[in-house]
């Protein structure tokens, strides 16, 4: 409107003082006023035609306001408007009145003047004081220690709590040296009229600001808020459930912790009195807790434990006794039962011809295998059998086989009939079915001939070889009266042979693989230049080498027998 | 009678003496930096603080001009004794009929450059409007515009980077000290690419100097002297007490309501004191450089801002004397320059 009325009375130079004077008086929000021209415009007033128009107290004066110490057309106000070549605001600037001495933070909006032609002639200023505007911003507080800044263009407070800041810092002061990326890109999502919210450290504080530009002025306004002023109830709140969650975990930490100690105590008592009684004392009183939970019943439990602990001890020591005694009768039996069999080898040292070799190993201490032999005249009885059974049964009716073989060996009767008269004998009275297979040989020693009678016992092996059976007799002590029969070998002179009991064969290892037939006939074939004491040592080797430290399933026996021939029947071949 | 009449003459001398001596300490002597109060003018400030003016016999008082008011102005209508100016604008005003006497070179080195307001190389920018001082300081930018060929439209200004920050000019010419700095603090992004330094373009040329007129130089030659030197003393002060300084430019600042604050102030005085040392010596040497006087002219002759070539020295003078007083007149008879002569009266010329 201003511009307008200028433009039409350009003519009229005086009255623009009058025309700045009265958009004061019609204006009271304006700060000042001014109607510049350029240099010369009017050759009446020199270079300078400046209507400047101030308020005095409830008055407006206006005066000159260019001179030599104020060139106006160098200033922002003048200069703006004509270069951006549209009407605009100033960046805020303090007003400085040297006449008054007064000082007002102001922001000038600027438009050009022309003239007919459409030339700038000059510029048209009006200031308004940004005191009230920043002061009403100021007051807008959502948060107690939030605050309010304006900028200009440039970044520079023109309004900010700290008063020192105010047109002497912009939001980037600090960063020149001290490079603050957050800040500089607030500062510049500021200055280019964007609208939005930045977090961000500022002035050594988490702050949230919210940012807008002011109209079409190119300045900004931000509410800086401290993060702690917006969350700070959060924090707070947050804070003390943390504490009282804290606070309550340790309260019932204390509490279960009492009563896990209370509950265990009885326990710790009974772990304590239950390492002294595995100490051996088994005698001592346990405490009564008087209690009839778990805890209660565990340690009723517990003595009630101790109880049959010490009965059961009593008991042992009673069975150890017992079994003590017994097993020492057992080694009795056992050395009675070995002295039963003939254990001096070689058994006829004067006869060079006989090379007789024999073992009995029992799997426990007395055994249910027998051997024996006898020299009658010039006929060697021998005999190898298997109880059946084991132990301290089969041991007594082995020494009633081996009373009953000696006995008809010594009567000189043949194979079969001592078969069945130790048949007769052995099933008198048999009623635990007690039998025993056993092989009865007679050699001839003159002729080399064999006599046997084989009672149901394992085939003998001659030179390597198993004897095969024309007949099938029973074990002896089953069954009377079916007579048992007998076989001849003409001549085992110069032969190795070889009588055993299952325990050879049948020798198991922890896999339950057993020695095998196999294993013995490959073994004799090595050993037939050996002497009969050197074959039953290898094969017990063997067997050991075989149950790999597994116990013994079976009485083992071996008899080894060589003839050899005599010297004039050697001669005489 | 005789001791006592003796008494009485030595009492009188003693005052006579004393007035004399006060009277010497009353030498008022108005000192107008060419810009508002910052640290660019921090050793006159230090020398002002510290009591070195007082010291040298001059009551000194400082006063800084408006922002549109140019400096000679003051000096020829006789508001101030000395003022400082740059060596081109100095030769400008001799040129134009105003003797001027150098009583103390501070800067060595030239502190003009030319900013791009579009992140460009500001030689690319022909035609483009350029923001430049209404304090009249850019005579150089002004010779460098015509001898590249680049005929920027000079947009003269009191303040060059409001323009710059509205997006009204293209670049502005700003001094690396000070407008430099103030464009960091607006959030403009500066680099080599944008940024035209005069002193790596063969335009080092020496800024800042105290300048009076010949004829007051000629009548206050032992004044001129002291000012300067306790001047220089200041400068000095100021180099070895960095942070001091600061706190003294402050209380300058805030009388003067000059509207920046430390940080800036700070940058300000490093870079001020940086321009002080001699590239090719290395030294603080507060000298006028006959070369530099002899190269500065003749870019003023080529841009046509000067009629004439201006030497260094005329007539037969010793202005690189250490003697001041002998800087402003010669033997011959020829009293200072007419407008074609310049004068130095710096006390450090040649030291």
């Amino acid at each position: 409107m201003a511009t307008r009325i200028v433009e039409r009375n350009l003519d009229l130079p005086d009255s623009m003082f009058a025309y700045s004077k009265a958009m004061l008086l019609n204006n009271p929000e304006f700060y000042n006023h001014s109607i510049a021209f350029e240099p010369f415009y009017y050759q009446k007033y020199g270079r300078y035609l400046s209507a400047y128009s101030k308020r005095d107290g409830n008055d407006v004066k206006v005066r000159q306001g260019g001179s030599d110490a104020y060139q106006y057309y160098y200033m922002d106000w003048y200069l703006l408007p004509q270069l951006l070549e549209h009407p605009c605001w100033t960046e805020p600037y303090l007003d400085m009145d040297v006449a008054t001495g007064t000082k007002e933070r102001v922001a000038s909006y600027c438009q050009t003047i022309h003239d007919r032609s459409g030339k700038v002639v000059g510029v048209v200023n009006t200031s308004i004081a940004l005191n009230w505007l920043s002061k009403t911003i100021e007051e807008r507080k959502p948060y107690p220690n939030s605050y309010v800044i304006m900028t200009g263009r440039g970044g520079t407070f023109f309004a900010h709590p700290d008063s020192t800041k105010i047109l002497c810092q912009s939001i980037f002061t600090g960063t020149i040296e001290h490079p603050d990326t957050a800040r500089v890109a607030l500062g510049h999502a500021m200055q280019r009229g964007e609208e939005g919210m930045k977090w961000l450290n500022y002035d050594g504080q988490d702050c949230y600001v919210f940012y807008k530009p002011l109209g079409d002025t190119g300045w900004s306004v931000a509410i800086v808020c401290p993060e702690n002023d917006i969350f700070g109830d959060y924090y707070k709140l947050r804070r003390m459930v943390v504490a009282l969650v804290i606070m309550g975990l340790l309260v019932m930490f204390i509490f279960f912790v009492n009563i896990i100690t209370q509950q265990l105590k009885p326990l710790r008592l009974l772990t304590k009195e239950a390492g002294t009684i595995a100490s051996g004392r088994f005698d001592i009183v346990l405490p009564d807790f008087k209690r009839t939970d778990e805890i209660g019943q565990l340690s009723e439990s517990f003595g009630e434990m101790q109880q049959s602990l010490v009965t059961y001890i009593d008991e042992l020591k009673e069975t150890t006794a017992t079994k003590a005694a017994i097993e020492n009768e057992l080694r009795v039996a056992s050395d009675i039962q070995m002295s039963m069999v003939p254990r001096t080898f070689p058994p006829f040292p004067e006869r060079k011809d006989i090379d007789l070799h024999a073992s009995m190993t029992p799997a426990k201490e007395v055994g249910g295998d027998l051997y024996n032999f006898l020299l009658n005249e010039e006929c060697l009885y021998f005999a190898v059998g298997d109880v059946s059974g084991k132990g301290v049964p089969a041991s007594l009716f082995m020494a009633q086989a081996t009373r009953l073989f000696r006995t008809l060996a010594g009567e000189g009767f043949s194979p079969e009939a001592i078969a069945n008269s130790m048949n007769s004998a052995l099933c008198e009275g048999n009623d635990t079915m007690m039998f025993v297979t056993m092989f009865i040989g007679v050699v001839h020693l003159d002729t080399g001939q064999l006599d046997f009678c084989n009672c149901g016992h394992n085939p003998p092996l001659i030179d390597g070889e198993f004897i095969t059976f024309k007949y099938k007799n029973r074990p002896l002590g089953l069954m009377d009266g079916i007579p048992f029969q007998g076989e001849i070998l003409a001549d085992i002179r110069g032969k190795q042979f070889l009588v055993y009991t299952d325990g050879l064969n049948e020798a198991m290892n922890t896999e339950k693989e057993q020695f095998g037939n196999e294993r013995l006939q490959e073994i004799l074939s090595t050993s037939r230049q050996f002497t009969a004491c050197q074959v039953v040592d290898m094969l017990k080797e063997a067997v050991e080498q075989h149950r790999a430290g597994a116990n013994p399933n079976d009485d083992l026996t071996l008899l080894c027998l060589k003839i050899e021939k005599r010297d004039n029947e050697t001669m005489k071949q | 009678m005789k001791s006592e009449v003796l008494k009485i003459c030595s009492l009188i001398t003693v005052i006579t003496l004393a007035s004399a001596l006060a009277g010497k300490a009353q030498e008022r002597f108005v000192f107008t930096p060419q810009w508002k109060a910052q640290s660019q003018f921090a050793g006159y400030y230090v020398a002002q603080e510290n009591g070195f003016y007082k010291e040298a016999g001059i009551d000194v008082d400082i006063v800084h001009p408006t922002s549109t008011q140019q400096v000679m102005s003051r000096i020829r209508n006789n508001e101030c004794q000395a003022t400082t100016m740059s060596l081109c604008q100095a030769l400008e005003v001799i040129d134009k009929g105003v003797p001027l006497v150098n009583i103390l070179q501070t800067s060595m080195n030239c502190a003009i450059v030319i900013v791009s307001a579009h992140n460009v190389n500001p030689l690319t920018q022909k035609g483009a409007r350029v923001g430049i001082w209404s304090s009249g300081n850019g005579q150089l930018a002004e010779c460098m515009s015509k001898k590249d060929g680049l005929n920027y439209q000079w947009i003269i200004a009191a303040n060059t980077v409001n323009l710059f920050v509205a997006g009204a000019v293209d670049a502005i010419v700003a001094m690396n000290y000070n407008e430099y700095y103030q464009l960091m603090q607006a959030g403009k992004q500066l680099s080599e690419t944008n940024v035209y330094r005069f002193c790596d373009h063969g335009y080092n040329i020496q800024g800042e100097g105290i300048y009076m007129t010949y004829d007051y130089y000629v009548k206050h030659k032992d004044q001129a002297r002291r000012f300067a030197e306790a001047s220089r003393r200041g400068w000095e002060w100021a180099a070895a007490h960095p942070e001091e300084t600061i706190r003294i430019v402050s209380k300058y600042v805030k009388a003067n309501r000059s509207g920046t604050n430390s940080e800036i102030q700070t940058l300000m005085l490093k870079e001020v004191l940086q321009l002080q040392i001699d590239r090719e010596s290395g030294k603080r040497e507060f000298r006028l450089r006959p070369d530099m006087v002899k190269r500065a002219s003749q870019l003023m002759v080529e841009g046509e801002m000067i009629k004439r070539e201006i030497s260094y020295a005329q007539r037969g003078h010793q202005p690189c004397q250490p003697d001041v007083g002998r800087g402003g007149a010669s033997d011959d008879g020829h009293h200072g320059p007419c407008g074609d002569g310049f004068e130095h009266g710096n006390p450090n010329c040649g030291a």
